[in-house]
Formats: C-alpha cells, structure tokens, sequence
C-alpha cells in the first residue's frame, strides 16, 4: 500500500502538533511497511519517498530552530459567520456547487481554488505550493491520498480529481480553532471544500469531530477518530533549573492557547505562595500585551518569558517542569500536553481538548476556571510526594499511548477506502 | 556677558547579552563582551581619539580662554582601560593640561534616586571617588543621570558638601516662559542650577546633517552669530550662561564625520571670540561670575532631557521596565544585606540606565531614537534576558 501525504509541517520545518503528529504518524506507518510519497512546502520540485522507518529523520530540510511559518499573517477577523447557520448555509450551498459535482471541469475547481489562494503570504505560499504538487503527483503512483489540514487540502483536492485515487482529510484544528470563532473567510472556505470533497475525514478529537458536523455540515458517517500519541525519542533525564517547584505553559502566544488564563492563574498562586516559578514560552500576537500586564503585577522574578525555543529547548524546558498548564479555549488534540507528561510533568489541560479525551492523570479543567486551576496548583507545590507520584502516572500513561496502536486505526480507514 | 559653557556626556553601558533561561544557576558572565568590545573600539576611533584631539588642540592654543567640561561615568573609565587604554590616556592629558571641568554624578548611570536613595548616594561617591583617582579632581558640579532632577535630588545631594551646582534640562515643563540662559536657587537654597539650552544642544547634536531642516547647513558662523542674539534681550547687564550639553558621540558617531561636524568645532571657537561679550567657561565658573540674585526655583515632580516629554517615560514608561528596575533594587538591596560582596560589582552594573530605556516601547520619532541604540531586535527581547539575568543573580545570593 502505498499513501500520497501531503502536509505542511514536517520535522525539522516545525512550528507546532500538526509536523509533530505527521512525523508520528509518517514513522509508524512506515514501519508497518506503508510506502509513503511525502509532499512538503519545499522550494524545490521534489517529493520524499520515505520506505523505511528512518526515511523519516533524513528529510534535507535546513531550517534549524524551525520557521514561524503562521506568525506572518494578519488574519482578518471576518465579520459574516457570527449568524451561523443561517447566513452561512447559503455560502455552503454556493461553494457545494462549486466542488459537488463531476461535471464541474478540473481546470474550473482549479481556477477557483488559486482564486482563493491569493493576496497575503501564507496564501501565496500555498498557491505556490498546491501548483509545485499537482505536478510532481501527475509523476507518482498510489493507492490513496492523505491531507493534513487546510494548507494541504487544494492540492488534495485536485489530486483526487486528477487520479482518482481515494482522499483521506485529517483535520488537526479548524479555523474556528485558529481563530477562536469565525476566523478568515477564505480558510473557512477551503475548509469547507476540502471536507465535502474527502471520502474520510480522519479528526484528532471527538470534539473536533462535533465541531466539523455542526460547523461544516459533514456527513457523520464519513469521519473517523484518531487521537494523536506522542512519540518519545528518549526519556530524559528530569533536570531541575529552579528549586521551587516550575510551571510552564507552552504555545503561541495567541488566543486559542489561553496565555491571558495562565498569567491569572499564576498571579493567583502567587498570591498564596511565594515557592513557585512561571515560565511562559513561545511567541504570538498576545506577546507583548501579555508580557506587560505581568510585569503589571510586579511578579519579579517568579514569572520569567523564555522567548522563542526551538524543538529541542522546548523539550529542555518539559525536563525542568513540574506541571504543564493548557488552558486553551480551543484545542483539538493538544500534543504538547503528550510531550511534557512524556517528561514528567502533570498536565493541566483543557476539559474540552482533545487530549483530555484519551488520559486518564491530567487534571482536566474548564479552560477559564483560573480558581480551579491556581487551587490545583497550590495542592501540589504543598503535597510533593503526590506531585511525584503523579509525574511518575503522567510518564507512564504518555508512553503508553503509542502511535503504532493508533494508525491501525489509520491503516484500516486506507484498507476500508481501497477495496472500495 | 555670555558664557558659553560645553558639557559632553562621555558614557557606555555594560549591554547584556542574549541570556537564555538554560543559562540561569550555571553562567555569571552576564556581559556581551565581544559587542562592548565591538562598539568602544568604533567610538574610540570615530569620536574620542579624534575630538579629545581637537580639544586639546584648542585648549593649547587659547590658553586657557577655552573651556570644556566633561560628564564621564564609571562604566565607561572601565571599559577604556579594558578595550582601549589610548582612550583614558588622552582624556588625563586634557585634564593634566587642566582645560576641562570634570563633573560629577553615579558612577554606573543609573537610575538610583528613584528607588534606593542610599545606593544613588554611595554610587555618586563612587564617582566621585573614580575622578579623584583618575583625574585628581574632586568635582563641584553635578548632573544626575539623563539630567533627572527634582527636588528631592537637591536634597539629597546636600550630604556631599562640595557639590554647589547641579545640571539639569531647560524644559518649559519647569522654566514656563522663563528663559534657560539665568540660572536659579534650588528650592532649599543649597545649590545653583544651571539649565541645559536644549534648542541650541539640539542643533549640533541632532539637527546638525538634517538636510530637511531649514537652517541646514549649520556653519560655525552661523550659530556663533545665534550665541551673540541671545544677549539682545538682556538690558539689565546680567550674566547669560548657555549650556550646551551634548552626547560625545555626537561628535563622529551620531554625526559622521562626512557632515563636517569636526570642522564645525574647529572653527567655532574662532567664531565666537570674535564677540567681545562671548567667553567660554565651566560650569563651576557661576560661583564667581553671578551678577545677580537667582530666583528660586522648586521641581516638585522628576524632569530629564530624554525624547519629546522630558521626563523619566523612556526609562519607566511601561511595566516592563518598572517590573525590571524595582526587581533589580530589590535584589541589589539583598546583596547588601547578604554582603555578597563579590557579586556587588556584577549586581550594580545592572543598574545603568541604558539596560532599561532598551525595554522602550514608544513609536513614532523617540521610538526610532531608542531602536537606534538598542542591541536588540524587539523591546521584549531586553526585558527577557535582562529578567534572566537578575533570576540568576538572585540564585547567587541565597546560595551559602
């Protein structure tokens, strides 16, 4: 069996869960025998053919410390989806037409397509990226082909229609994720396309899942759940680099992370106890906003900015936490939670994330009960031997959650579609 | 009679370097050496060789009728004797030649008077002290960082009796109407104050190359001829004094010497004793020029010479900066108290004022002015490594 792959982030290009779960995924199949034909946003005309499982760590990508691919856009946050359903059913029905049926020409959804991929850089990008794959997969042979998000969906789109070989979605976040609501028109769009098109869509959450029926008026029986493992290269050794006891929050800093929820939470603990230290890592539009009004507070040293890590200090970073607070308003897996449980830190995580669905240790709270989570908090920095009883669960239960259980699941939604 | 008083403000900061968190509890060099190294090495070729130079030529040549005074702080005397030795020879020759005043102020150019008034004493001693033994000269004038003054400066600064005139900046925030070429009594009494003409300071230190102004180009000529207008509304026969107080670098690095700025200042001084009522003189010369009684004069709230507000807004102006700098006089107080005498030299470097007008964030003209001599991309990129760094520290002192 062989998979056309097709997806925006890749290790070492990283900037957040989606080339991390590509990169889990991508490994496991690969040593289940899958071929895989890679397509990534490369410069160059050229595809990966990965056939063994350590194809996947020779990618000849030089982009050390990883590009903020996303940081670049301004997205406008359009107005016109707040009436959902009902000003937004006839745009559906309108693109439905447009994508629907075969008697639209390919040339034509093309042409629509590039439409939409215009005017701003990541949209450039991806124009440029959806013609150069096209063409390369006009060259290959395959069995069926697999999209990571809404990036990779023209291209999708129009492979499909040209080889007539199945199209597998996986949706890692949607733009109501990105955006914390209706988000750029144009994404939503393509989203929408990209997800009536698929003959599965594969959703990394339960949640996600819901939100794409409600949202995209998916057709239920198409999608199929694969929650996201974590793929733990080493254990490391837990290194401390404060001996209070360290809490980290990791992400964009933007809106759907919850970075203005974490700096409450700290200044509530810190109100109770001073044996603490806040660490917040990672870059976004809320940066400055959110570093000021800490600095408001007259915190000193005990909540410290780390300011922009690569992968392997972020994983650094997870060695010296004792807890990972995930207080996102939107999160369809959230990996990063995997990734610092992996290394011995309790997960706080959103009650809605798609992490909380399949974990048993993180303390699971609503993303804007900073009361809850600061209560939390303190319980452990007073109770140690629970805290390493519980870093000791979380290690075990993020190594339990492999990847190679999870595209079995993956290999069945590829078998199902084949012998079609 | 008009004075014409030059003070230049002779300083380099210790800049940070890129302290990352991994590096906190494991590296005391806080310091980016090689960019210190880096920008002292230009300025000592584009600036204080070359001006210490046509200085003291001039010196030598007027005999004396030719003054200048310097502010120059301990951090720079330090890394003179580190990156460029030449550097501090020739300032002791200028003063050897005894043709400049050498005024006083904090050692570390620091913002001390704000938060800790006990440091900003002991660092003006430190000062005062440096020049002692540097220059043999123990100081009658002071200026506070940035030219910072308020009342309680004055206060303050009566602990050291020598002091008798302090420098500050001739904003309309303090002078209304008034000008800035009479000086005035401290609201207590105890000192002179001498205002700094920041119209005139402005044309050689930042007008001087700008095409679009319309006076451009400024000739020596010129402004010796704006220097004698300003007695014409003086009938009473009361002595001026126009302080020009500029950065030094203004002298080859703000102002390359392409815009021929050095030689403006060769020529000036032959300009303006053309005028019979024109002479050069120091700060410290009021004491015994004044022909007048001063006004009194009480600055209830901080002024400075920085950016459009005059005021302490590009050092304290957002809560990055107030977070860092009331963080770092906490910690410096327990280094104190800890007498962790060993980190204090470390400790106190981290006060100069420069660390946190870095952390900045204003736009339009001040914004490009702070980009301009900031070593880092973004304000928050100051304000992260500066927090590691002040974390570190705070590690060291409760280590036994």
């Amino acid at each position: 069996m062989k998979v056309l792959m097709l997806t925006w982030e890749f290790p070492p290009k990283i900037t957040g869960g989606l080339g991390l779960a590509c990169y889990g995924i991508v490994k496991a199949l690969l040593k289940k025998g899958i071929e895989i034909d890679l397509l990534l946003p490369v410069k160059e005309e050229v595809y990966f053919p990965l056939r063994k499982e350590e194809d996947a760590d020779l990618l000849p990508i030089a982009s050390p410390g990883g590009e903020m691919v996303h940081e670049g856009i301004k997205r406008k946050v359009i107005k016109w989806l707040e009436e959902v359903p009902s000003a937004y059913k006839n745009r559906r029905l309108e693109l439905k037409e447009r994508i629907g049926s075969e008697r639209i020409s390919i040339d034509k959804m093309l042409n629509d397509l590039l439409q939409i991929l215009h005017d701003g850089m990541l949209f450039d990008d991806v124009r440029e990226w959806t013609i150069d794959a096209i063409e390369i997969a006009k060259h290959l042979e395959f069995d069926i082909i697999h999209a990571h998000d809404w990036l990779a969906y023209p291209a999708g789109m129009i492979i499909k229609r040209l080889s007539q070989k199945p199209l597998v979605t996986h949706v890692h976040a949607t733009e109501f994720d990105r955006a914390g609501g209706p988000g750029e028109r144009r994404i939503h769009d393509i989203e929408y396309m990209g997800l009536q098109l698929a003959d599965r869509i594969v959703c990394v959450s339960h949640h996600t899942a819901r939100e794409i029926t409600e949202k995209y008026l998916v057709d239920p029986s198409k999608i199929r759940v694969v929650h996201n493992a974590f793929l733990i290269e080493r254990i490391k050794e837990k290194r401390r680099l404060f001996k209070e006891p360290t809490v980290v929050f990791v992400g964009r800093i933007t809106l759907q992370k919850g970075p203005d929820y974490f700096i409450e939470i700290a200044r509530k603990v810190l109100e109770k106890t001073k044996n603490v230290r806040f660490v917040m890592a990672g870059r976004g539009d809320m940066e400055r906003m959110v570093m000021e009004r800490v600095a408001s507070w007259g915190l000193g040293t005990k909540f410290l900015f780390s300011g922009f890590l690569s992968r392997e200090e972020v994983a650094k970073l997870f060695s010296t936490a004792d807890i990972f607070v995930m207080p996102s308003v939107s999160e369809p897996f959230g990996i990063a939670a995997l990734e610092a449980m992996s290394m011995g830190a309790i997960a706080i995580v959103a009650k809605n994330s798609g992490v909380a669905e399949i974990t048993k240790y993180p303390y699971k709270v609503d993303f804007w009960d900073i009361d809850k989570m600061a209560e939390i908090i303190i319980d452990l920095i007073n109770n140690p031997e629970k805290m390493e009883e519980l870093s000791k669960k979380s290690m075990e239960e993020a190594s339990s959650l492999k990847w190679e259980n999870q595209v079995e699941k993956l290999i069945s939604v590829y078998s199902e579609l084949i012998s079609r | 009679m008009i004075y014409v008083i030059f003070c230049f403000h002779v300083h380099q900061p210790f800049r940070l370097k890129h302290y990352t968190l991994f590096e906190i509890g494991k590296n005391l060099n806080y310091f980016d050496d090689e960019l210190n190294e880096r920008i002292f090495r230009r300025a000592s070729e584009k600036c204080y060789l070359p001006m210490n130079e046509l200085l003291l030529n001039h010196l030598r040549r007027f005999e004396g009728a030719f003054k200048i005074s310097f502010s120059i702080t301990g951090t720079f005397v330090e890394q003179a004797y580190l990156y460029r030795p030449e550097v501090m020879d020739s300032f002791k020759t200028i003063a050897r030649e005894g043709g400049a005043e050498f005024i006083g102020e904090t050692y570390y150019h620091s913002l001390s008077c704000i938060f800790d008034e006990e440091e900003f004493i002991q660092q003006v001693r430190l000062h005062s002290e440096m020049l002692e033994r540097e220059f043999g000269i123990r100081p009658r004038t002071f200026r506070n960082t940035e030219l910072v003054y308020s009342n309680r400066i004055s206060d303050l600064i009566t602990e050291i009796p020598e002091f008798r005139i302090i420098l500050l900046e001739g904003t309309e925030r303090i002078l209304k109407e008034n000008s800035p070429l009479y000086v005035r009594r401290s609201h207590n009494y105890e000192h002179i104050l001498l205002f700094r003409h920041y119209r005139l300071s402005d044309d050689i230190a930042f007008r001087f190359s700008d095409e679009r102004w319309p006076e451009y180009p400024l000739t020596a000529e010129k402004f010796a001829k704006w220097v004698a207008d300003l007695s014409l509304s003086e009938r009473e026969g009361r002595n001026l004094y126009l302080l020009l107080y500029v950065d030094y670098e203004t002298f080859g690095e703000h102002q390359w010497k392409e815009t021929g700025i050095f030689e403006f200042m060769k020529k000036l001084p032959d300009f303006l004793f053309k005028n019979k009522h024109i002479s050069f003189a120091w700060p410290s010369d009021v004491l015994e020029t004044l022909n007048y009684e001063p006004e009194v004069l009480s600055v209830p709230f901080p002024v400075s010479w920085a950016d459009t507000e005059r005021d302490l807004s590009a050092w304290l102006s957002n809560p990055l900066q107030w977070n860092a700098m009331k963080t770092y006089f906490e910690i410096l107080k327990k280094v104190k108290e800890k007498r962790k005498m060993e980190l204090m030299e470390t400790a106190r470097k981290l006060s100069s004022s420069d660390l946190y007008y870095y952390m900045c964030i204003k736009y339009f003209a001040d914004g490009d002015v702070h980009k301009y001599f900031s070593p880092y991309e973004r304000p928050e990129d100051a304000y992260i490594y500066f927090m590691h760094v002040l974390t570190d520290l705070e590690k060291r002192i409760e280590e036994e």
